[in-house]
């Protein structure tokens, strides 16, 4: 089931929102040990999680979590323009129909088919709730492996500028455009990775 | 031109290359852009026994080809094995930061190095689920790595390997969603647009009223996701739509048979 949630500002009141929450916590700051705030011990919650963010969420009919997306609108301060302006070659973009997708996150409960069919789900509904909403772009910042990835996804993306190693990580920012077209191209992205898959080519 | 231009021109002409022809075109001109004679774009897997599924597109002399088949070095090949420990390009003689190199190793190496092979730089690429792969850009011996592009290296790399993977599936027989196919009408204009005509000649010599050409072009501009009429005429050219013969051609009949 997808959830689309305009604002977080209480983190307790929402079962849905409080398992995304906890599931971030336990990907990016458990597992890939990013260095960000932890809310009592258990949710990794930050300063953009405000009242300005939005989230797509894919969880259980009992809420539990699958995976969800951060979407911070560029107009206020967000990651790009806050922290890593110069994985930009231009300004970073600043648009009302442009949103940042941040903690793109998959939950680490999930096997490996079942990841890629909520990161599929999520992909979609990404590029559905922006045709919905009068978004035209999304901006991200990837790490390289991450960065192959969502280019894998089908839908067309362009670098804002040269990849840059911070803090020991090489990271690219990009620019991800949709139009009425993306859902094709995300349906093309995902027949070309079947078609690639190993483990199929070898059942086959 | 910038880099990140220069970025950005190539991406597009990725995002276009209809077959396996083209994307070798386009490498020739970033690689030589970038300051490398040779790309290599493979996947790692012993590319014989592998027989046309996987992904390989390079321009290496015939010799280094060759050497490389022979030892079936796709899977035991140190550059391989060092690019699945990163995700980050690598200059080939860094290697050793990243795998221990073995005994072997050294010899495949120099083995290499008699061939002529110089220093390379090797973007990794993985898709999970699909087998590894990457992007070598490579030198004869004893030409300098310009390490001032290895930036830009690293994301025609992967952008080539992104393209790379695109044709490959649909070499595996199956269907890619229909291509954008225009109306007769719609590609007259385009045609007429890729011959330098404004809306108001194209509309004299059709015979039709000026706004129905701009609306043929807009909509022909969408069935390709585009919005300007330079890119509607590259895709079209790039997809067959329109050939260049179609462009310059001599002979014009103004009036109908």
């Amino acid at each position: 089931m997808l959830h689309v949630v305009q604002s977080a500002a209480r983190p307790e009141s929402d079962a849905v929102l409080r398992a995304m929450f906890e599931a971030r916590k336990s990907v990016f700051v458990d597992l890939l040990k990013w260095d960000v705030p932890v809310l009592d011990g258990r949710y990794e919650v930050d300063q953009f999680d405000d009242v300005h963010a939005a989230y797509l969420i894919l969880a259980e009919p009992d809420g539990a979590h699958l995976g969800s997306a951060r979407l911070l609108p560029t107009m206020r301060p967000h990651i790009l323009d806050s922290f890593y302006a110069e994985l930009c070659e231009e300004a970073p973009p600043q648009s009302p129909d442009t949103f940042e997708i941040t903690r793109f996150c998959l939950d680490r409960r999930l096997s490996a088919r079942e990841r890629r069919q909520v990161r599929d789900t999520l992909v979609t509904a990404l590029a559905d709730h922006a045709l919905a909403t009068g978004i035209t772009a999304y901006s991200a910042i990837a790490e390289m492996g991450w960065c192959q990835q969502i280019l894998a996804f089908g839908w067309r993306c362009m670098p804002l500028g040269l990849p840059k190693v911070i803090d020991g990580t090489m990271l690219a920012a990009l620019r991800i455009e949709i139009t009425p077209e993306t859902p094709a191209l995300l349906a093309a992205g995902r027949i070309t990775a079947s078609a690639l898959r190993i483990d199929q080519r070898v059942a086959a | 031109m910038g880099m990140h231009n220069m970025a950005t021109q190539f991406m597009r002409v990725v995002e276009a290359v209809a077959n396996a022809d083209d994307l070798a075109a386009a490498m020739t001109a970033v690689t030589e852009q970038l300051g490398f004679q040779y790309f290599a774009l493979t996947h790692h897997v012993d590319i014989i026994a592998a027989s046309g599924s996987a992904i390989r597109l390079h321009n290496y002399p015939a010799r280094w080809a060759d050497y490389y088949d022979r030892n079936a070095l796709g899977v035991s090949d140190p550059v391989h094995r060092a690019s699945h420990m990163t995700s980050v390009g690598f200059p080939w003689s860094r290697m050793s930061d990243l795998i221990p190199m073995t005994r072997e190793d050294h010899r495949v190496l120099a083995m290499g190095r008699d061939q002529g092979i110089g220093d390379g730089f090797t973007v990794p690429a993985h898709v999970p689920g699909e087998a590894r792969g990457s992007c070598s850009f490579a030198n004869e011996a004893g030409r300098p790595m310009p390490n001032e592009m290895l930036p830009l290296a690293q994301l025609a790399g992967m952008f080539a390997f992104e393209g790379a993977r695109r044709l490959w599936a649909m070499r595996g027989g199956l269907q890619m969603p229909p291509r954008p196919v225009l109306t007769d009408r719609q590609r007259d204009c385009v045609l007429w647009v890729a011959r330098g005509k404004s809306d108001w000649e194209i509309s004299l010599i059709l015979g039709v009223g000026e706004e129905t050409v701009a609306r043929h072009i807009k909509q022909a501009c969408e069935r390709y996701g585009v919005n300007k009429r330079t890119y509607l005429v590259i895709l079209t050219l790039f997809d067959g739509t329109l050939t260049f013969s179609d462009i310059f051609r001599r002979r014009y009949y103004p009036f109908p048979e």
